[in-house]
C-alpha cells in the first residue's frame, strides 16, 4: 500500500444534479467538498456526522460506486476512479438496513454465492461461513431462508458477508443499524478482535452512535455538509473541550423553560433541553464553571426547581456542537426542512 | 364511513397509479411506448392475415379478428394493472405492508391502481381502431354503432376484468415474482379461448366449453355487435343468441367470476398474512 | 489462535469468471425449484398463446406449414423472453434490492454475472421451448423434414450466441436506467415479434425491412431453421442458410465484443453519474 495509507483523498468533491420534475431546471447539490483524509493501514477510522452530511457519498466513492466530481481518492494505493477493478479485489462493504441477497435462498447459500464472486473456493467459503455464523450467534440459522429472517438477523448475515471475503479495506456504513443492544455489542467486539488479529486490515466505519465511534475508532472525522470539520482520535478531540464545563441538570419546571435568557448569559456556549416524563433535562456547555451560578439564578427566576446536577465528560456530540453550533438532530431536522 | 373508505381507497390509488404510470420517462418515450406496442401487436395479426389472404381486408373475418384484438388489449391492461400492484408495492416500493396497516379497502385500492393502466390501454385501443379504420378498411360506421349497447358492455366488461384482476392479485400474493407481468401472461393464455381473434367454432369441440365459461368471450362478441352489427353476427358461434341474451350471460358469468374472485382473494389474503408473505421479497 | 485465518487464495481470471457464472446461476436454478408457480405462468400459458396464433392461421385457411412456423416461432420466443426478462431487465430488480452495488464492488465481471443469470434461466427456457415444440407439434400434427441436422445445430447455436450477446448489450443500458428499463423491455416484445417474423416468414416484410430486422439474431436464426426443418421452408426463406449462418457468426462476434466494451463504458458512465445505487422513480 502506498506510503502506509489504506485510504487517501485529496480535495475530494462530489456534486449531484437534482431535478424535482422535468419542468424544473437542474440544481446542484454539493455532497462533498475538499475532503482530505489519510487513513493508515491497520486503522479503524470513523466517520461521524448527521444524515445528509456526505458519509455515504464518501463511502460510495471509495468503494468505486461513484466517481468524484473533483479531486482524487485512493484505496490500498490504487486510484478508485482509474483502476476500480483493482480496488475491488481488496475491499468489501456492509451497509445498514441492507436487503441484498435472495429471499428464496438460505443464509448459507446467499453467503456462498457472494463468496463465489470473490473467487473463494467452495470448501473454504463454507468453512468460513460456518465460523463467522458461530461468531455472530447464528449457527442455527444457516439453513433458514433469508426471507424468514428478522431485520436484525438479516443485518448480521450482511455483516458476515462483509467479513467473509477477508478484505484488506472494509467499509461499514452504519453496520449496527437494526441490531439490538446485545447484538451490537457482539458485533463491536468482533470488529475489535478482527482488527487486532491482523494489522494489515483497515476499516472505515460510519455511524450515528457516538458510543460506537468512541469505543471502536482509532481516529474519527467529523463531517457536516460535505466538509470534514475535524479529524483526530476521540481522546484528542475531547481534549479540546476539557477546559469547558459540561453540566447535566434535571429540573422540575411548572412552566416551559425559555431558552433565550440562558443563551444570552455570557459564557454559555450551548443550552439544550429535553422534556422527560416528570422533569426537564438540560445539557449545558459553559466556558468555565463560574458561569454556572448565573445559570442557576436564571433557573430560579423561571421558578424551576433543581432535582439533580452533575458535571460530565465531553462527548463527541459536544465536539460536534462546538464545531457546527447545533446538535446533530437539529442539523438533520434543518436538512429535512431545506430539502 | 364504510363507503367513504372505499371511495378514498379507490381515488387515492387511482391518483397514485397515474403518478407511477406517467412518471417513468419523458413524454416522448411514453408516447412512443403507448403507440408502438399496440400497433405492433395488431401488426402481427394484420401481416399474418395479409400474407395468407393476399390482403382481403373486406372480409368479415378480418373485421372480426381486428376488432377482437383491438379490444382484447384491455384484458392484459386491466389484469396486469390490478394484479401487478401486489408485486410493485411488495418488492419495488416496499409499501404493501403499510397499505395493509392503513384503513384502506385493499380490493378497492387494487382497482384504483389499475385505472392508470386502463387509461393507457384505452389509448392503445383507440389508436388501433383508428389505424384499422383509416388504413385497413375496418367497417366501422359511427352512424350505425349501437352506443347504448357499447357503453353498457364496456362498463360491465371493465368491471368483470377488474374482478378477474383481483383474483389474480390474490394468487400473486402467494407466489414469487417471476420474470414478466403475470396479468399479461394470463391474458395471453385466455387469447386462445375467448374468440378474440378467431371464432370459437375453429377450436376443437373439447376446448370450446372453456370459451363458453369465460365472460370475456361474451364481452368481445357484444363489443363487435355494438360496433359492426351484422358483420359480427356472420359467425355461427353465437348467432342463435340475441344481444339481450348475450348481455344476461355476460352479467351472470361476470357475477360468478366476481364472486369466485372475491372468495379467492380473501382466502389468499388470509393465507398470505398467516404465512407472513405480505412483505416478502422473492427476487431470484 | 485466530478466530478467522486470512484467506490463502482467491481465484482470478477465467476461474473467477466461471465461479461467478455458477454463483449467479445458482439462485435462479434453486429459486425455480422452490417456487414452482413459474411452470404455469412461463410454460403452460405461453403454450396457449402460441396455440391461439395457430388457430388464427387455421381460421383464415393458411397452408399447414404455417402452423409449423408458429410453433417454431413460439418456441423461440422463450429465448427472447429469457434474454429480456431474466437477464437484461433483471438488473433493474438487482439495483432495487442493493445487489447491483455488491456485484459492482466485487472483482466479478458484469459479463459473468449476466451470463450466470442467463444460464440459470436457461433451464426454464429450454423447458418452455421444448414443451411448445413437442406439444405444439403433437397437438397440431406438425411434420418436420430435417434437411441437415448439423446445420440446424450450428444455426441454433450461432443464434443463441448472438442473441445473448445482444442481450448483454441491452443489459448495459439497464445499468443507467431505472423503471424506464422495465418499460423499454416491455416495449421490445411485440415489435420484435413483428420484425423478426416470429409467426410468419420474414421475407413478407420486404427485402429492406427484413434486412433491417436481421440485426435481431432471432430473425435470421428462425428463418434459417425453418428452411432446414420444413419441406417448403426454402421457398419461404429470406436468405439462404449458409448466408444466414455467416451473418449470424458475424453478429455473434460483433455483439459479444461490443457487449464487453459497452458494459465497461456504461458502467463507468453509471458510476460517474451515480446511477448504480439511486432509485430515481
Amino acid at each position: 500500500m502506498n506510503n502506509g495509507y489504506a485510504i487517501q483523498t485529496e480535495n475530494l468533491g462530489r456534486i449531484y444534479k437534482i431535478r424535482n420534475n422535468r419542468k424544473e431546471a437542474a440544481r446542484q447539490l454539493v455532497a462533498l467538498q475538499d475532503v482530505n483524509l489519510e487513513v493508515h493501514t491497520g486503522e479503524l477510522f470513523g466517520l461521524l456526522g448527521p444524515n445528509g452530511a456526505g458519509k455515504t457519498t464518501l463511502i460510495k466513492i471509495l468503494t468505486t460506486l461513484l466517481s468524484p466530481s473533483s479531486g482524487w481518492a485512493k484505496v490500498a494505493g490504487i486510484d478508485v476512479d482509474r483502476r476500480p477493478e483493482e480496488v475491488r479485489k481488496r475491499i468489501n462493504m456492509v451497509s445498514g438496513g441492507e436487503t441484498s441477497g435472495y429471499g428464496l435462498l438460505t443464509v448459507r447459500e446467499n453467503l456462498w454465492m457472494f463468496a463465489q464472486f470473490y473467487g473463494i473456493e467452495s470448501k473454504e467459503a463454507n468453512q468460513r461461513i460456518k465460523t463467522l455464523m458461530e461468531i455472530v450467534g447464528m449457527a442455527d440459522r444457516l439453513n433458514t431462508k433469508s426471507s424468514d429472517l428478522s431485520t436484525g438477523l438479516r443485518q448480521k448475515m450482511n455483516i458476515v458477508r462483509g467479513f467473509l471475503t477477508d478484505p484488506k479495506v472494509l467499509f461499514l456504513d452504519e453496520p449496527t443499524l437494526g441490531l439490538d443492544v446485545g447484538a451490537s455489542r457482539d458485533v463491536r467486539s468482533f470488529i475489535k478482535r478482527w482488527m487486532d488479529e491482523d494489522h494489515g486490515r483497515t476499516m472505515l466505519l460510519t455511524t450515528h452512535y457516538m458510543v460506537e465511534a468512541e469505543e471502536l475508532c482509532d481516529r474519527v472525522a467529523i463531517i457536516n455538509q460535505g466538509r470534514v470539520l475535524a479529524c483526530d482520535s476521540p481522546a484528542h478531540l475531547k481534549q479540546t473541550l476539557q477546559h469547558e464545563a459540561i453540566f447535566q441538570v434535571r429540573v422540575y419546571a411548572p412552566q416551559l423553560i425559555v431558552e433565550e435568557p440562558f443563551c444570552q448569559i455570557r459564557g454559555v456556549q450551548d443550552f439544550h433541553q429535553k422534556t422527560e416524563v416528570d422533569a426537564v433535562r438540560l445539557e449545558i456547555i459553559l466556558e468555565e464553571e463560574a458561569v454556572l451560578a448565573d445559570v442557576i439564578n436564571e433557573l430560579a427566576r423561571q421558578q424551576a426547581r433543581i432535582l439533580s446536577l452533575q458535571k460530565r465528560e465531553p462527548t463527541l456530540e459536544d465536539i460536534f456542537v462546538q464545531l457546527v453550533g447545533q446538535r446533530m438532530e437539529e442539523v438533520e431536522h434543518a436538512n429535512v426542512t431545506a430539502s | 364511513m364504510r363507503r367513504s373508505v372505499n371511495f378514498r381507497s379507490f381515488f387515492t390509488a387511482s391518483w397514485l397509479g397515474w403518478q407511477i404510470e406517467s412518471n417513468w420517462t419523458d413524454p416522448f418515450l411514453f408516447a412512443t411506448y403507448s403507440i408502438v406496442k399496440p400497433l405492433a401487436g395488431a401488426g402481427i395479426l394484420v401481416l399474418m392475415y395479409s400474407i395468407i389472404t393476399q390482403g382481403q381486408f373486406d372480409s368479415p373475418i378480418f373485421a372480426y379478428l381486428y376488432l377482437g384484438n383491438a379490444f382484447y388489449q384491455y384484458v392484459p391492461a386491466v389484469l396486469s394493472g390490478v394484479s401487478w400492484t401486489i408485486i410493485e408495492d411488495r418488492e419495488h416500493y416496499r409499501t404493501l405492508k403499510y397499505i395493509y396497516v392503513a384503513p384502506v379497502n385493499i380490493p378497492f385500492y387494487l382497482f384504483g391502481r389499475g385505472v392508470a393502466k386502463f387509461i393507457t390501454g384505452s389509448f392503445g385501443v383507440i389508436l388501433t381502431l383508428a389505424a384499422g379504420v383509416l388504413f385497413l378498411n375496418v367497417p366501422l360506421d359511427w352512424s350505425i354503432v349501437n352506443w347504448p349497447l357499447f357503453f353498457l358492455t364496456m362498463g360491465l366488461g371493465i368491471l368483470m376484468l377488474a374482478l378477474m384482476g383481483l383474483l389474480l392479485a390474490g394468487v400473486t400474493l402467494m407466489v414469487a415474482r417471476h420474470s414478466y407481468f403475470i396479468g399479461d401472461v394470463v391474458a395471453s393464455g385466455f387469447f386462445l379461448f375467448t374468440g378474440a381473434i378467431f371464432p370459437l367454432e375453429v377450436l376443437p369441440n373439447f376446448l370450446r366449453p372453456i370459451g363458453y365459461i369465460l365472460p370475456i368471450t361474451y364481452w368481445l362478441e357484444l363489443i363487435r355487435r355494438a360496433l359492426v352489427g351484422t358483420v359480427a353476427e356472420a359467425f355461427p358461434t353465437f348467432t342463435m343468441l340475441s344481444n339481450a341474451q348475450l348481455l344476461i350471460i355476460l352479467l351472470v358469468s361476470s357475477l360468478v367470476f366476481g364472486l369466485a374472485a372475491i372468495f379467492v382473494f380473501r382466502r389468499c389474503d388470509h393465507q398470505a398474512r398467516e404465512r407472513g408473505l405480505i412483505d416478502q421479497i422473492t427476487n431470484y | 489462535m485466530q478466530m478467522l485465518p486470512p484467506l490463502e487464495r482467491k481465484n482470478t481470471g477465467w476461474r473467477l469468471f466461471l465461479m461467478t457464472v455458477l454463483g449467479r446461476s445458482y439462485p435462479r436454478v434453486v429459486g425455480m425449484q422452490r417456487e414452482r408457480s413459474w411452470m404455469f405462468f412461463d410454460i403452460f400459458m405461453p403454450l396457449l398463446a402460441v396455440s391461439a396464433y395457430v388457430f388464427v392461421y387455421r381460421a383464415i385457411g393458411a397452408p399447414e406449414e404455417y402452423v409449423g412456423f408458429v410453433v417454431m416461432g413460439g418456441a423461440m420466443t422463450a429465448f427472447w423472453m429469457n434474454v429480456l426478462w431474466s437477464m437484461s431487465s433483471q438488473l433493474y430488480w438487482e439495483k432495487e434490492q442493493g445487489n447491483l452495488a455488491l456485484y459492482i464492488i466485487s472483482p466479478a465481471s458484469m459479463v459473468a454475472i449476466l451470463l450466470g443469470m442467463a444460464v440459470g434461466g436457461l433451464f426454464a427456457t429450454l423447458l418452455r421451448a421444448i414443451a411448445i415444440i413437442t406439444l405444439g407439434s403433437l397437438l397440431f400434427n406438425v411434420t418436420y423434414v430435417i434437411a441437415s441436422f448439423w446445420q440446424l445445430i450450428a444455426v441454433f447455436s450461432l443464434s443463441m450466441i448472438a442473441l445473448y450477446g445482444l442481450g448483454m448489450m441491452s443489459a448495459s443500458i439497464f445499468l443507467l436506467l431505472s423503471r424506464e428499463a422495465w418499460h423499454i423491455a416491455n416495449l421490445a416484445m411485440e415489435p420484435v415479434y413483428l420484425a423478426s417474423g416470429m409467426y410468419f416468414p420474414v421475407k413478407n416484410l420486404g427485402f429492406w425491412a427484413a434486412a433491417a430486422a436481421s440485426i435481431i439474431p432471432l430473425t435470421l436464426g428462425l428463418d434459417a431453421m425453418r428452411q432446414l426443418v420444413f419441406e417448403t421452408g426454402p421457398t419461404l426463406g429470406f436468405l439462404s442458410v449458409k448466408t444466414a449462418m455467416a451473418i449470424l457468426a458475424l453478429l455473434s462476434v460483433v455483439y459479444l465484443f461490443t457487449a464487453r466494451r459497452l458494459l465497461a463504458y456504461i458502467e463507468k458512465l453509471a458510476v460517474r453519474e451515480g446511477r448504480l445505487t439511486e432509485n430515481r422513480r
